[in-house]
């Protein structure tokens, strides 16, 4: 339930940290879920300790260090260390069944920009198909000189291009319209990734058939159990559209198309339809069940937009988060992505007080359009609290909007396309909480 | 070989004039009429790409109550969480809009290439052409646009006009407008903090005091806390018969959408006592039931679970996948 805050900004940040003092432990990570049956089940705690490592620890011999290790390809196809705990997870409860669902990246486990091939959240609306990609063709047809029929080793005849693009499900964020809803990262931002997509420019396909002075429109179809199916206007097929096999230096996963799918950077991921079997070139869309059901915007008049395929700018910092507490006071770097589907991000923005001041943060590594970006900001963390947040401005000018801002204009029951600032409750014990300030 | 490369230009110019012309990079082949022909499945508003044939109202409602209903509810009402096909009319402005077929759908085609394409779920593209038109038919019945006397085909279909259709406009997006200041940007006195509630999101990955990690797939949160396929999977040894391995396959690809959640009165797979006066009947009835279809008291079932394209052993096996794994 909402906690409404009263006095000025001092205050307030001294009001936050007296309701967390004087509790202790898992008390105190249950604050400030204020009243709701937690504690109840406080007892059942059970802590279990990492695996014992003391006798690896200096000054003795690490155990690893006094024997061999297997030798080459005894993992032909190499896997993460086990040490390590990289999970796509889902909630359960959002959807009514596993083949037409969504699974979400770890972001807070990422290192870096590109989201692992293995990593990359999912979403189906027909389960995956298990395609063989000698009994794969890609149809190109509709208003257009010369039909073709292209086979995979075909369409890697062509010249090819490799580029770095976020993808993200307009859903991103959705279920927090109504209110903080999950406590994790993964569950807030995780259906976004981003990788290096290899494969040919659709301008070159198009070249290759030949559009009539009619065709407007570029229908794409998969050859999953949905047939998943949207209508790309022509201008985007011409611009920037990638028809991908490669994934982060490899075949596509089966997950994300194998072995051929349309990449629209910067647009809603839905339109960027995985296991393309063919593109139809028509003069005008096609209103698909995805482009009308679904993937529009019910505004609050009751009228909605469609078309909405831009992927606006948007951030979130990834460390700390709730699944990355902050465990030591003293230097902390503060690390988060940022993105936008118009091109690149100019800077990234920070607050520690719920968005009353704001400083500048550092863009760190590549800085590429329509791609995560990474942003750093070094201080010192002594066990106050913080309401932390970040704002994204990119190329255009575009300023990642407050949650007020984004609900004043759609309302607060709306599905796709939230990308409003987004707060982080860091407590005195250094855990972390989503809240929303409204 | 040199020399005979003197007769290689010929066969070459004799190959690019049966092409006609050929793109720039001459990569790939004509893709013939017949080819296009089986792929090329899109509808239009318009009506571009309806084909012949047609389907009533009144074919539509048997059609439909085999095929639909055990998802979408006997009048479009849905079963469970799956979608809602009917009613909504005057919600879409209300905290609870409910966006079905005829409170929000701008166009009738949509209905046609969407069931056409995708539906039912477990057996997408089965429908004929004369079925499609008779369940779009129905559907929009149900949902008041077409009277019961209403028979699809090319020329009627494309003439239905929604009530939302023009309730949509082109996204006109940015619409929030931000501001990039940094002093003093935002009144605390006036911030109203909301808090998440505990319990909702799988956590256990990261938090000692939380329950449930999120690491398989169970459907929905009730479905969570009862015995569902997963956990008897996992958690108990059960040594499956020949026919109910190769039947496993089979129920992961048609069945288990709706044995595994239970909707529409489905008896869960791993539910022992939703299955057990079931298999006290005798595997003949079992089978029969599956593959023939089955109205009981609790929910309907399809005939092989709307999967015609299954063989009678196909169900059978499946049958023994999930009895097995159910006693």
């Amino acid at each position: 339930m909402g906690k409404i805050y009263e006095p000025s900004l001092p205050k307030l940040m001294e009001a936050i940290a007296a309701e967390a003092r004087g509790m202790k432990g898992l008390d105190r990570r249950n604050f400030l879920k204020g009243g709701v049956a937690a504690v109840a089940g406080l007892a059942s705690v059970q802590i279990i300790p990492k695996a014992s490592a003391s006798s690896n620890l200096p000054p003795n011999l690490p155990k690893w260090q006094s024997h061999l290790g297997p030798g080459v390809v005894s993992k032909p196809y190499g896997e993460p260390s086990e040490f390590e705990d990289l999970q796509r997870r889902t909630v359960p409860w959002l959807t009514v069944d596993a083949a037409s669902s969504i699974s979400m990246t770890p972001l807070q486990d990422l290192e870096g920009i590109i989201t692992p091939s293995g990593l990359v959240f999912e979403r189906y609306h027909g389960g995956i198909p298990n395609v063989d990609p000698d009994q794969h063709r890609l149809i190109i047809h509709g208003l257009v000189e010369r039909p073709l029929v292209l086979t995979m080793e075909d369409l890697r005849r062509f010249p090819s291009v490799s580029e770095i693009r976020f993808i993200e499900c307009p859903a991103n964020g959705g279920m927090e319209w109504r209110g903080a809803q999950m406590e994790a990262l993964q569950f807030t931002h995780g259906m976004l990734a981003c990788c290096e997509w290899t494969g040919i420019k659709l301008s070159t396909l198009l070249d290759e058939v030949g559009v009539k002075p009619e065709g407007k429109w570029v229908l794409a179809e998969g050859a999953d159990a949905a047939g998943m199916s949207r209508s790309i206007p022509l201008e985007k097929a011409l611009d920037d559209t990638i028809i991908a096999w490669g994934q982060n230096g490899e075949a596509l996963r089966p997950e994300q198309g194998y072995p051929l799918r349309m990449l629209n950077p910067g647009w809603e991921g839905n339109t960027s339809v995985k296991w393309l079997r063919r593109l139809e070139i028509g003069d005008q869309p096609w209103h698909h069940r995805e482009e009308t059901s679904k993937y529009t915007d019910l505004m609050p008049d009751g009228r909605a937009r469609r078309f909405s395929w831009v992927q606006e700018a948007n951030s979130v910092i990834t460390s700390p988060c709730p699944e990355k507490p902050l465990k030591q006071a003293g230097f902390v770097e503060i690390r988060g992505f940022a993105w936008s589907g118009r091109g690149k991000i100019r800077a990234v923005d920070i607050s520690f007080d719920g968005g009353v001041n704001w400083e500048r943060t550092e863009l760190k590594g590549l800085v590429l359009s329509k791609a995560l970006t990474q942003f750093s900001y070094r201080t010192t963390w002594d066990g106050q609290p913080w309401l932390l947040q970040s704002r994204a401005i990119d190329e255009t000018g575009y300023v990642q909007p407050t949650l007020k801002q984004l609900r004043d204009e759609r309302g607060g029951w709306s599905i796709y396309h939230k990308n409003s600032i987004h707060t982080w409750n860091v407590m005195e014990n250094g855990d972390v909480f989503n809240v929303q300030i409204s | 070989m040199f020399r005979s490369l003197k007769s290689i230009p010929l066969v070459l110019v004799i190959t690019f004039s049966a092409v006609a012309s050929a793109g720039p990079l001459g990569i790939g082949s004509t893709a013939t009429p017949e080819m296009i022909a089986g792929w090329d499945i899109d509808i239009r508003p318009d009506g571009a790409g309806l084909p012949h044939g047609e389907g009533s109202v009144a074919q539509g409602e048997g059609l439909y109550e085999a095929k639909c209903a055990s998802c979408h509810g006997l009048f479009g009402e849905g079963e469970g969480r799956w979608p809602v096909l009917a009613g909504g009319d005057g919600t879409l402005d209300t905290l609870h809009p409910e966006k079905t077929v005829g409170s929000y759908w701008p166009y009738a085609s949509t209905l046609w290439d969407y069931i056409h394409r995708a539906m039912p779920y477990t057996a997408p593209q089965s429908l004929t052409d004369e079925e499609t038109y008779a369940i779009s038919a129905y559907v929009l019945y149900l949902n008041d646009i077409v009277d019961e006397e209403f028979v699809a085909n090319r020329e009627t279909f494309a003439r239905v006009k929604m009530p939302n259709e023009e309730n949509f406009y082109v996204d006109n997006r940015p619409d929030a407008q931000n501001e990039r200041c940094f002093k003093n940007c935002a009144d605390p006195k006036t911030f109203e903090i909301v808090t998440t509630i505990n319990g909702l999101t799988p956590t256990g990955h990261f938090k000692e005091d939380s329950g449930v990690a999120a690491n398989h797939y169970e459907g929905n949160p009730s479905a969570a806390s009862e015995s569902g396929i997963s956990k008897v999977m996992n958690n108990t040894k059960i040594v499956l018969s020949d026919k109910a391995t190769v039947g496993k396959g089979v129920y992961d690809m048609a069945c288990q959408a709706c044995h595994n959640p239970g909707i529409a009165g489905a008896p869960k797979t791993g539910d022992k006592a939703a299955w057990v006066s079931r298999i006290d009947q005798g595997m003949d009835i079992l089978n029969g039931h599956a593959i023939n279809g089955y109205q009981g008291a609790d929910g309907v079932m399809p005939a092989k679970g709307g999967n015609m394209s299954l063989s009678n052993d196909d169900v059978i096996n499946a049958v023994a996948f999930m009895v097995e794994s159910s006693r």
